[in-house]
């Protein structure tokens, strides 16, 4: 049974695997969001792109190279505050912003972010495992509170406000298209990155660092240079978060935003490229009808992660793919059995 | 010079520093034993204090108000979260032992949202705190709260009977041995299932202990366990995994920094603590008093 | 011929326990020899002395007129030495093909490429590689599901990859049959004798290494004590002793 005989939609599937799949039916949905009545859904659709881009970013450190970083929030926070900042300085005393300047204060983020990864991914890269994961919080949290106590340079607690983007984009719909736009040019990016060499070189160390040394590979620096670009997308992410929420406050660096890029991973499956965007849509989606209901929200996503991490550690794309390779397993079999007693005289 | 304020921050430090040893302790122990970050530690710290809190204003409804109904709401607060702590690890926790660190990692990390969720469930938005009525006594110049003693004197008596317990019991033996090599007391017959949840009973009694003694200090309010996680991991980092005089240093160490800070960089006070902590992990990962084995 | 690895007064201690102790050995290019002794003789401490996994306490080890004494195992693997291991370390989440198609990529140097296509990178020398260590059929299957006696030759196939000149194989049939442990150890001599690859090879079994090593060294406690051809070596009453267990350093 050949894959390459079938019609294209298994052809499809054999070349981008599941992932390509899931891809190809969200993006339909995705590009019909706006259609619906009112702003709430292209909101929510806005969320789930922006963050699920932070948890993409997120799973190049889990998924393909095995680290748990608790600290991954704080470049998404950097590259939000570093738009946010290009962007008050830009905007005029009225408050307005022109669209150039607009782009640009979106376009200082990532390199901002970039440059606070190779800082901290340089001493994180030393270590792996639960030191990894410590060293990373320390990271983040460092750069929380410095943010949250340089009042004069970040304005501290209460953030910066009033992150109001050009007309044209104060229209939900175009800014979700934007933000659409933006976040498919970044995961095919992603795409090339994670089935390139280096893509799988990042898998070899997830599997078996001291072997990955062995073949040649200086595994510090390629860890590194995954770090750096794990961060950049981060950045990005956070870039796109503050015109969106209208402002940006220092707690978009702290751990419990990690946790958010950490569950949406989870949810959706680290093991499948496309998992942590699934992630998203399940997690945002989720928050935004329970908090409609009641305010234990902690309590549900909790109980979640909880039934995840017992039952359904791969996600829901984890999940999907061993029924998939279940179904294919049997039918190869039978197709054998069938296949011998055809053989019988 | 005027020492006062400095003598002042050091005793604030020192009582600081208690608390977290009491609370970084358990956190210690249980990853010394079992390699498990109770992310949740914190939480259970939190949920102690609230239960201590409904103990300790049910007594003192029964037989009069006075600082000394403290006392059995503790020790009642101890056995019910050791229980608690007992039933978490016999029916959740221990399903992870085979898993991933990332894994293990999210089952903590859900109790936290979990019971944090539970105490606003059933004891609402509001803090919660005990008023012993103690007065602050004079001394060298400076007005102190004679409580910060008793919590100065019950850091330091735990401190001793872990000690004690961990060096001179046979279960305490067993513990420490458990933390080098599980497989080899597992080999020598003794049943490593039943010791790690009475050793996460232990850890979740000395958080529930830890909460008791601070309630009449300052209140207990949601997301309070957020903050001092962190401070606790530092804590557990800086000492290393799964050593009790390390967490006792490194305690005092974040205790007494964070409290003169305070005087010259109040708003970081904290990125001070994790300045520590990133130093420590980049120079010596495994802590002032930790063995370089586990990874 | 000039010797193409010279190790000089090596030495290595853990605390008070000295693994390696005054070891001096030569190879020649294209040599194939197998260092043995009883267990605990320190034979993997050694080769892992000479691949960079353990700092020396002393000692010089010199690879092709370079000293590479303590060199950290990623340069050393780039000069051209690669090694397997005892225990089949391989990358288990990945499929064969993609866990010898890495080690090509590697010795390659486009382990920082991020925009081509792994997929159409180094296809051939995969294929090749793969057929050469007998797992052509087996390309699709995920490493860590695999037979022992094939993690074995995958972990063989990923060292191959690297195109060394000089190959260090740690208990090369251990867990084998005795027609797999043939079958690898016949591919050795090939590789051996064809491309002229050097090879250093650690064996419990004694007929494998009487029948394909060239020179033996034998090694007790970190010393050794016994180097020559298997004649030489069998007919070596120390020998005799140290493995009758009546020898003391």
């Amino acid at each position: 049974m050949s894959a390459y005989n079938g019609n294209w939609w298994s052809r499809f599937y054999a070349r981008y695997g599941l992932s390509g799949r899931f891809a190809l039916i969200m993006l339909v949905f995705f590009l019909l969001v706006p259609l619906l009545p009112g702003e709430f859904w292209t909101h929510v659709g806005t969320e789930i792109l922006i963050l699920g881009l932070f948890a993409m970013s997120f799973n190049l450190l889990y998924g393909y190279m095995g680290q748990i970083s608790f600290g991954h929030a704080a470049f998404f926070g950097l590259g939000a505050y570093a738009t946010a900042m290009l962007f008050t300085a830009l905007k005029t005393p009225a408050g307005a912003i022109g669209v150039p300047e607009f782009l640009l204060s979106l376009l200082v983020g990532p390199p901002v972010a970039a440059l606070g990864a190779l800082i901290v991914g340089f001493f994180c890269v030393r270590l792996t495992g639960i030191y990894f994961a410590m060293l990373s919080l320390a990271f983040g949290e460092l750069l929380f509170y410095i943010v949250f106590s340089w009042y004069s340079f970040t304005k501290g607690d209460d953030g910066i406000q009033g992150l109001l983007p050009p007309l044209y984009f104060q229209d939900a719909g175009n800014y979700y298209y934007l933000t659409l736009a933006i976040v498919v040019v970044a995961l095919l990016a992603m795409w090339r990155i994670t089935e390139s060499p280096f893509g799988y070189i990042m898998r070899t160390l997830r599997d078996n660092q001291r072997r990955a040394a062995y073949l040649g590979i200086n595994v510090r620096l390629h860890m590194l240079m995954n770090f750096v670009i794990a961060g950049t997308f981060a950045g990005l992410a956070g870039a796109l978060w503050g015109p969106f929420s209208r402002s940006v406050s220092p707690g978009l660096l702290g751990w419990q935003e990690s946790g958010i890029a950490v569950f949406m991973t989870l949810i959706g499956g680290a093991g499948a490229f496309i998992g942590p965007i699934v992630g998203s849509v399940i997690y945002t989606m989720l928050q935004a009808v329970v908090k409609m209901y009641t305010v234990y929200w902690p309590l549900t996503i909790g109980t979640v992660i909880l039934l995840i991490v017992l039952f359904l550690p791969g996600g829901v794309l984890g999940l999907i793919e061993k029924r998939i390779r279940l179904r294919r397993g049997e039918a190869a079999q039978a197709m054998e059995q069938a296949a011998s007693m055809a053989e019988k005289p | 010079m005027d020492i006062a304020p400095y003598a002042l921050q050091l005793f604030s430090g020192l009582s600081r520093a208690m608390v977290l040893f009491l609370l970084s302790a358990g956190l210690s122990l249980i990853f010394g034993v079992m390699n498990i970050l109770n992310f949740a530690h914190a939480t259970l710290w939190l949920l102690s204090g609230y239960v201590t809190f409904s103990i300790f204003t049910f007594l003192s409804e029964q037989f009069g108000a006075s600082p000394w109904m403290l006392l059995p709401a503790i020790v009642c607060t101890v056995a019910l979260m050791s229980l608690l702590g007992f039933a978490l690890e016999r029916f959740l926790i221990r399903h992870t032992y085979e898993r991933e660190l990332p894994e293990q990692l999210l089952l903590t990390f859900a109790l936290v949202l979990i019971l944090g969720d539970v105490i606003k469930l059933i004891w609402g938005l509001e803090n919660r705190r005990i008023n012993l009525g103690v007065q602050p006594i004079e001394m060298l110049d400076t007005m102190v709260n004679p409580y910060q003693f008793v919590i100065i004197g019950t850091g330091v008596t735990v401190a001793a009977g872990l000690w004690y317990f961990l060096h001179r019991t046979r279960f305490g033996k067993i513990v420490r041995a458990a933390v080098y090599s599980r497989n080899m007391v597992s080999a020598l017959g003794i049943r490593i299932p039943m010791i790690y949840a009475m050793v996460f009973a232990l850890g979740v009694g000395l958080a529930a202990l830890a909460s008791g003694v601070f309630l009449p200090l300052l209140p207990m309010s949601l997301g309070v366990d957020h903050d001092i996680i962190v401070q606790c991991f530092a804590v557990v980092v800086i000492g290393g995994f799964g050593s009790m005089l390390g967490t006792f240093v490194a305690s005092i160490i974040v205790g007494v920094v964070y409290s003169f800070s305070i005087l010259f960089w109040p708003d970081g006070a904290l990125a001070m603590i994790f300045l520590i902590l990133i130093v420590v992990l980049i120079w010596r990962p495994w802590g002032l008093f930790g063995t370089e084995l586990r990874y | 011929m000039a010797a193409i690895l010279e190790v000089t007064d090596l030495h290595k201690h853990f605390g008070g326990v000295h693994v390696t102790r005054n070891v001096n050995f030569s190879m020649e290019e294209g040599e194939q020899s197998a260092i043995i002794g009883p267990n605990g003789a320190g034979k993997s401490t050694l080769m892992n002395l000479l691949t960079g996994y353990h700092r020396c306490d002393a000692g010089k080890v010199v690879f092709e007129g370079q000293d590479i004494t303590n060199w950290p195992p990623h340069r050393i693997a780039r000069m051209g030495i690669s090694r397997a291991f005892q225990v089949s370390s391989i990358f288990a989440k990945m499929t064969v093909a993609d866990n010898v198609r890495s080690a090509v990529h590697a010795q390659m140097r486009r382990s920082f490429d991020i925009f081509g296509s792994a997929a159409r990178v180094g296809i051939e020398e995969t294929a090749r590689v793969l057929e050469l260590s007998g797992l052509g059929a087996k390309h699709g299957l995920v490493a860590g599901e695999l037979a022992q006696g094939d993690k074995k030759r995958l972990e063989l196939a990923i060292a191959l990859a690297g195109k060394p000149r000089l190959l260090f194989l740690d208990e090369p049939t251990a867990g084998m049959s005795i027609d797999e442990a043939r079958g690898t150890m016949e591919l050795v001599d090939r590789l051996n004798r064809e491309l002229r690859l050097t090879v250093l090879f650690t064996e419990h079994d004694m007929g494998i290494v009487f029948n394909h090593a060239r020179k033996l060294t034998l090694l007790h406690r970190g010393e050794i004590v016994v180097q020559g051809t298997p004649a030489e070596v069998r007919a070596n009453e120390t020998a005799q002793k140290v493995y009758l267990g009546e020898h003391h350093a």
